[in-house]
């Protein structure tokens, strides 16, 4: 099927707008912004940052009598370890989120928006910024867009760094000049997000998607994909395929079909051993369980999994589990914000147990503690970095405990990893 | 008004009341380090985790709101487990160093691992987190980061009471600590309420550091007579030594306490207490010294002076005004209009005496002069010698000078002696004797002795009793409270 958002020709104005760039922004301003969200709701669309909640809905969670300024932002902040999607859209097909922006502000209301990127995006950066000064000079940004008397300012905010500001709140601190750190919720940025007002955030894919969605029509969008998971989804692949990369596919094809179609398949001389499905942070399935499943939001749940942000990390025999993971917990321990207890001591704990572990210094009881800290950091913490490592933490040594136990037992790694001690 | 169900028990709560204000009305203590009823909620300790019913996760019982129907268990085996958890985490990097650490005894780290926990731990020493030890962070605290448990009582203490957000949590992770933000110093006029709000042994007062096991300490009720405030307070002594002041937190006055009123008990065994009397510039006993002053008071006759005082109890007021009475002088006064009120926005009040309105009471019994008129009286030399308490004499010094009107006065601490006092009488501290003082609001508070006077030191009304015996006249009195006969 036809690419929605990874297009060619289109990362320029011109070639946007030959393409039929702008005219669902035309379309979007003439409609109710009720009659945009249902339009939203119709197609199914779910945000595709990794929690996969329906845009649509989000949306209209924004009190519709609310005195004050509301704010649409954008999460550019992609910063889940695999996932390269974000980057890649806003070099090729920068207008398709601009153009979903400013449908996005007027269906909720928002005069401004920010789109907060990730701040090693430099390049990213300009891009947009020179996205936005093009569209603005043909007037589909900015004051009175298109003579409707719609207005709709867009800023792009680069962040510093720190992985924790891709989640929402955190980011919105970010962005108020704050510490980034999550907030406690209640309060939802729906009632008070950014500098305390109404305020929806999207990811970048997300809002990209809006354009197509208003153009063709929510039903049209809703029949793509599979199910309750509709429309495209980019998949970043990496590992040892033959062509790693982004891909924009159905939800809902097979693994294997992107590894063998789109990725050229496997190395040669490389086994499956496991994937990492939805980023980092999403358990790990094994080769036999990642094989024919469907890459969505349900099978991927069916499956103990997540579909995430769509960073497919592919993981061949030669990798040891254990080195893996320890690389993981680094991140994971370094990236805590810090704030709620079990996250802030328990990352830095599994990092330690793990170089045991992977230095050959563990022991076997290090292995279920590995587990048993994971499970007291799970659902305890104010926003999900905790879950976010603790989920692999549980999954990598249930489904591969005998690497955990062979390393203990002072063996390292299985017969075919690299990696000698 | 939302009806829940914790434990068992139907409570009916007013909307806005989170499930640990809830379950403390209902006596259901929730155990907690970052939440503080003073402080915005930050609900990252996660101690206060809860289970209710329909939430697939444990919630904090700080930040959740009662919702009509709601089920709450605070004591389920899920709840529990996550307590022994939480505490597990705390005490990983923790330095485990109790037998030094003063705050042993009242920390809240060893109470809630003793209540909820108990368990071995699982963490190898040599992998623990090391971070800065003790250090002085400005002129009342000291700060060991390594015993911190991050709850952030004394970022937001600093930010949301004093608004001078002295304090933040630097970098992320397990390597968060706290530290002063650039260019800072940590000397606002409240810093050891940190101390105070601190859970563990990372905030410690640098001047109570040390000097007592707090398990040694007793509690007694007190006052601040630091200004028109009154904050109520409590006395920690032991042995007849008072070793620290706390605030008692109450609805009406205060929920802190301000540093210079946590130092007020300093002046009890400060080196310029007074123990005994002084004239002029010699040293010489309570006897002697009492019966020179009546000499000159004698002297003095109709051009002696009485002057009652707001930093005194109504009844040593009512003493003075009695004195004045047997020495027939119309030269009295007890009129100290002092401005009133707030005048930070947290404690600290614009009038620095404590019984204004108490003094006031005499005024309205006795009678007598107005300030402003005693004022003028010593200035047109119709006085010649004044008996006043040393800190309301020092409010006429220059008048006092100009004139050359003698000053007999009375004294807790030669600090507070104005210069030129022809004799000075020492009296007890009102830590160590009974007094009762009213507040800029109008409240009436009685102080009760906490420890005893040094030898020799007698109260202020046993003093005036004496010193009228000298003059050949008699008070009467037995005690503070007979100098209130005929006024109430």
């Amino acid at each position: 099927m036809e690419n929605i958002l990874l297009r060619d020709k289109v990362a320029e104005l011109e070639g946007y707008f030959a393409a039929g760039g702008y005219r669902a922004l035309k379309k979007a301003l003439a409609m109710t912004p009720a009659a945009v969200i249902d339009e939203v709701k119709k197609s199914g669309l779910r945000g595709r940052g990794g929690a996969g909640f329906p845009a649509g809905l989000k949306w209209s969670f924004i009190p519709g009598d609310a005195p004050g300024p509301r704010y649409l932002v954008c999460n550019a902040d992609e910063g889940e370890p695999g996932t390269f999607k974000d980057r890649e859209l806003i070099l090729k097909n920068p207008h398709a989120l601009l153009e979903g922006m400013a449908i996005a502000g007027h269906a909720i209301g928002a005069a401004s928006g920010y789109i907060y990127i990730r701040g090693e995006f430099a390049a990213e950066a300009v891009k947009l910024e020179k996205a936005i000064a093009a569209a603005r000079a043909k007037g589909f940004l900015g004051r009175n867009i298109l003579g409707t008397g719609t207005d709709f300012e867009l800023h792009v905010h680069r962040g510093a760094g720190a992985y924790i500001c891709g989640e929402e709140t955190a980011l919105l601190e970010s962005l108020e000049g704050f510490k980034g750190q999550p907030r406690l919720k209640p309060p939802f940025p729906a009632v008070k997000g950014l500098f305390a007002s109404p305020t929806v955030i999207n990811n970048v894919e997300t809002l990209a998607a809006v354009p197509a969605i208003i153009e063709r029509g929510g039903d049209w969008y809703a029949a793509i994909g599979n199910g309750k998971s509709t429309g495209t989804k980019l998949f970043c692949v990496s590992g040892p395929v033959n062509k790693p990369g982004v891909y924009e596919l159905p939800l809902g094809v097979t693994f294997k079909e992107l590894l063998e179609k789109s990725c050229g398949g496997l190395q040669e001389g490389k086994r499956l051993k496991a994937v990492i499905p939805g980023g980092s942070s999403t358990p790990v399935l094994t080769a036999e369980e990642a094989w024919l499943v469907k890459l969505d939001y349900e099978s991927l749940a069916a499956a103990g999994s997540m579909l995430g942000s769509g960073a497919v990390i592919v993981i061949d025999h030669g990798q040891c589990m254990v080195k893996l993971l320890q690389v993981l917990a680094r991140f994971y321990h370094h990236e805590s914000c810090g704030q709620c207890t079990p996250c802030r001591e328990g990352c830095g704990w599994l990092e330690k147990l793990l170089n045991r572990l992977e230095s050959g210094r563990g022991t076997k009881k290090d292995i279920d503690t590995i587990v048993s800290v994971a499970e007291n950091m799970m659902g305890r913490t104010i926003c999900p970095l905790a879950d976010a490592m603790a989920m692999p933490a549980i999954s990598f040594v249930k489904k591969f405990r005998s690497e955990f136990e062979a390393h203990a037992a002072g063996r390292c790694c299985p017969p075919d990893a690299p990696v000698k001690h | 008004m939302p009806k829940i169900t914790l434990d068992g028990k139907i409570l009916e709560v007013d909307k806005g009341t989170t499930v640990l204000e809830a379950a403390q009305a209902a006596g259901v203590y929730i155990p907690r380090y970052c939440y503080h009823p003073k402080l915005s909620v930050s609900g990252n300790c996660r101690m206060c985790l809860v289970e209710v019913e329909k939430s697939p996760k444990l919630l904090t019982a700080c930040s959740t709101e009662c919702a009509d129907g709601m089920v709450v268990n605070t004591a389920s085996d899920k709840v529990k487990a996550a307590r022994r958890d939480v505490l597990e985490f705390l005490l990983i990097n923790h330095p485990l160093d109790c037998p030094i650490c003063d705050q042993a005894g009242e920390c809240g780290l060893q109470d809630y691992y003793m209540e909820y926990s108990r368990a071995r731990s699982r963490f190898p020493a040599e992998d623990k987190v090391l971070r800065q030890k003790r250090r002085a962070l400005g002129p009342h605290l000291m700060l060991d980061n390594e015993r911190c448990i991050l709850c952030t009582r004394c970022v937001r203490f600093c930010s949301e009471v004093t608004k001078t957000a002295e304090l933040e949590v630097m970098e992320r992770a397990d390597h968060s600590f706290i530290d002063l933000k650039a260019g800072k110093t940590l000397d606002n006029d409240y810093s050891l309420n940190i101390a105070d709000l601190c859970p563990v042994g990372a905030w410690t007062s640098r001047d109570f550091r040390f000097k007592q096991r707090v398990w040694f300490l007793k509690k007694a009720p007190t006052v601040c007579l630091g200004c028109a405030t009154g904050c109520l307070t409590e006395a920690h002594h032991n042995e007849g030594e008072v070793y620290r002041l706390m605030p008692r937190p109450n609805a009406e006055t205060n929920t802190w306490l301000c540093d210079r009123g946590r130092m007020a008990y300093k002046s009890l065994r400060a080196g310029d207490r007074l123990v005994k009397g002084f004239i002029k510039n010699g040293l010489i006993d309570l006897e002697p010294a009492l019966r020179e002053a009546a000499t000159r008071i004698d002297e003095a006759k109709g051009a002696a002076a009485v002057l009652g005082s707001p930093w005194l109890s109504v009844e040593d007021n009512a003493a003075l005004a009695l004195l004045a009475a047997a020495m027939k002088t119309e030269n009295v006064c007890f009129d100290f209009k002092f401005e009133t009120g707030i005048k930070d926005g947290i404690l600290i009040n614009k009038d620095p005496s404590p019984n204004a309105a108490g003094a006031a009471l005499l005024k309205a019994a006795r009678g007598g002069l107005g300030l402003d008129e005693f004022r003028a009286r010593l200035n047109s030399g119709a006085i010649k010698l004044v008996i006043a308490e040393a800190r309301a004499a020092a409010l006429l010094k220059d008048e006092l000078k100009a004139s050359g009107a003698r000053l007999i006065a009375f004294a807790t601490n030669r600090g507070d002696i104005p210069a030129g006092a022809y004799a000075t009488l020492p009296y007890a501290s009102y830590f160590e004797v009974p007094g009762t003082f009213i507040n800029y609001q109008g409240r009436r508070r009685a102080v009760e002795p906490v420890v005893a006077a040094p030898a020799g030191v007698k109260p202020l009304w046993e003093v005036l009793n004496k010193l009228a015996a000298y003059s050949g006249a008699s008070l009467r009195l037995d005690s503070a409270a007979d100098a209130m006969k005929g006024m109430e």
